[in-house]
């Protein structure tokens, strides 16, 4: 099919304009895939694929969602009215603001996995550090934006969130009181408040794609690495099959296969018993009253469950800082010359309790604080840090396994 | 390489993925391009009620429906007979070019002149049907009150100043108006003596 538009005039045409047959081929029919990619490597073609939905999503709830704190004749603002109104009076409204909102999670959910992929076969290793380094700011800007978008409905769960975030910039020293004044507008959350972030959360998923843009020119510079690990001779065809349409055949199936599920979720079940969207989130801020129970997002709470382990606010905060900074050195962290960690026991063991330790610093961030519970997630904030502190001593100790010539 | 390709096994693959992923594509469409439409809000506000009454004599009110501007005009039998004599300079006497220029009650050929349920009241969306400008209410005839922005033998109406469109005292549109069409009418009653209800 795209062997014969390519043979037509009007492709010529372009051609000699765009030098469009040489991108196609360095880019698709002639790009070198590893054969052995496994299904963990369908990760990064989904996230685009949600990462264009939220942004095609996004557009159409703003032509009637409207970012104002003021208050309506019912009592209610009109931000919260406006999203209440493309629930129950847009056409297809409640469609669109569902598949946004579900979006956020598995967008997350997606890139969690497209990093653990990373973590666990080596892929961010030498030569490919700087992909696990624009991968770490397009973490950053996703949490950004995720942030932003959760003020933007105007509920109890909002506008407490986007309180307890904004006193936590707050707690840094000398600066604290102006980058709080300069993220609110004023001296509490409030409807200048309201309008930035909804400015921002606009900016930052179409700075989004001109990093995934960098995110991926990166890799096709050093091309993929593979479930082995190993370096494959480009050349040779028994090691590689062409991105198209060998590659692109697949991520088209599991991107279906992923739909399926993602749309289950927003037609089922979009709230996902509140893991998704928040049932506080349906009464309208009240800044005079705090919801009783107050957690973020799943996808930040492993961080939340970070910032609580420490007694001292300040330090909390650094900590939870330090623990997304860490990611940017993870790449020289490791110096093991073996990338996948199906060659590295000891590595696989501890990565494999990196993950669960995650898991468990995100159901302890989520869960009301307790006693025991503080313990648990100041044990597993201590392994999170361990884990990459260890990383260097690693090599030392670590008898790995021997390599494959191919594959 | 020998070709072994079965190429109408595989050209039906074709035909078939692609035709499914129009599909899907065009599905996906519906929800976001609908969402473009009016929502259930914009359409129950679809209605405007009236009182006909505060119109005084040869004079002119706009009220909004369905946020376009109306016009309610309170003809007097003056202004009613500027109506006749001026059949051939009109595109569209009767009212017959379009639906939207017509309307159920227009039951008689003396309601198709006046072109309202009650002659002295003229109900017409106020938007002139070349670019949708408000036209300026000219009610008199000849160039006296007007000067030259309107014709030398001018019946009395309207005058679009956008560019220059010409209706006559039952909003029917002049020859040469670079309007195609007569003002529209919409669906009203009257639910009681004054009271009209619009839309």
């Amino acid at each position: 099919m795209l062997d014969a538009m390519m043979k037509t005039k009007l492709f010529a045409w372009v051609d000699r304009r765009l030098g469009l047959e040489s991108i196609i081929k360095s880019q698709l029919t002639e790009y070198p895939a590893p054969k052995n990619l496994n299904w963990m490597w369908v990760f990064g073609a989904i996230a685009m694929t949600v990462l264009v939905l939220q942004i095609v999503t996004g557009i159409f709830l703003a032509m009637y969602y409207k970012p104002s704190a003021m208050l309506t004749e019912g009592g209610f603002s009109l931000a919260f009215d406006s999203v209440e109104r493309i629930m129950r009076d847009v056409n297809f409204g409640w469609l669109i603001r569902y598949t946004h909102a579900v979006g956020a999670s598995m967008f997350f959910l997606v890139v969690y996995i497209h990093m653990g992929r990373g973590m666990y076969y080596g892929s961010y290793k030498e030569p490919r550090e700087l992909i696990w380094i624009i991968g770490v700011v397009i973490l950053l800007i996703m949490q950004g934006a995720a942030f932003f978008g959760y003020l933007l409905p105007w509920g109890q769960m909002s506008f407490w969130g986007a309180t307890v975030i904004t006193n936590l910039f707050g707690a840094i020293p000398v600066l604290g009181d102006l980058i709080g004044q300069l993220l609110m507008g004023g001296f509490s959350v409030g409807d200048p408040t309201l309008n930035r972030f909804f400015s921002l959360h606009y900016l930052l998923p179409l700075l989004l794609v001109a990093i995934v843009g960098g995110h991926i020119h990166a890799l096709h510079t050093v091309h993929s690495n593979n479930p082995d690990g190993i370096d494959l001779d480009q050349s040779d065809p028994k090691n590689i099959v062409t991105f198209h349409p060998y590659v692109t055949m697949k991520d088209a199936f599991a991107v279906s296969a992923f739909m399926i599920l993602y749309m289950y979720i927003v037609f089922f079940n979009p709230q996902m018993g509140g893991y998704f969207i928040e049932v506080d989130n349906y009464m309208p801020a009240n800044s005079l009253q705090t919801p009783a129970h107050i957690v973020p997002v799943w996808y930040l709470t492993p961080w939340y469950t970070i910032l609580r382990s420490f007694e001292d606010k300040l330090l909390g905060i650094v900590a939870m800082g330090a623990s997304l900074a860490i990611l940017f050195v993870y790449p020289f962290l490791d110096r093991s010359k073996v990338r996948s960690a199906r060659y590295r026991p000891m590595y696989r063991g501890m990565l494999i309790l990196f993950f669960i330790d995650v898991i468990v610093l995100g159901y302890c961030g989520h869960s009301e604080p307790t006693a025991t519970l503080k313990v648990v997630g100041q044990i597993a904030t201590f392994y999170y840090f361990l884990f990459f502190i260890a990383l260097p001593f690693l090599p030392k100790v670590e008898k790995t396994k021997p390599l494959p010539e191919g594959v | 390489m020998t070709d072994q390709t079965d190429h109408s096994r595989r050209n039906f693959l074709y035909v078939a993925a692609g035709g499914l992923g129009a599909v899907a594509g065009g599905a996906t469409a519906v929800p976001f391009l609908g969402s473009m439409l009016p929502a259930a809000d914009t359409l129950a506000a679809a209605t405007t009620e009236f009182d006909v009454s505060t119109v005084a004599e040869g004079q002119l009110v706009v009220v909004q429906w369905q946020g376009k501007p109306v016009f309610v005009t309170h003809r007097t039998p003056e202004l009613l007979a500027q109506l006749d004599g001026h059949d051939d300079e009109l595109k569209d006497p009767n009212s017959e070019a379009i639906e939207a220029v017509q309307a159920e009650w227009m039951d008689t050929p003396e309601k198709r002149k006046n072109r309202s349920i009650k002659p002295e009241y003229l109900i017409v969306v106020a938007s002139c049907t070349h670019l949708g400008c408000i036209p300026l209410y000219k009610p008199s005839k000849g160039r006296a009150e007007w000067g030259d922005s309107v014709p030398s033998n001018w019946v009395g109406g309207w005058h679009c100043p956008c560019h220059g469109s010409y209706y006559d005292l039952a909003a029917r549109v002049i020859k040469g108006s670079p309007a195609p069409h007569n003002l529209h009418v919409m669906p009203y009653k009257f639910i009681n003596d004054t009271t009209v209800v619009i839309g």
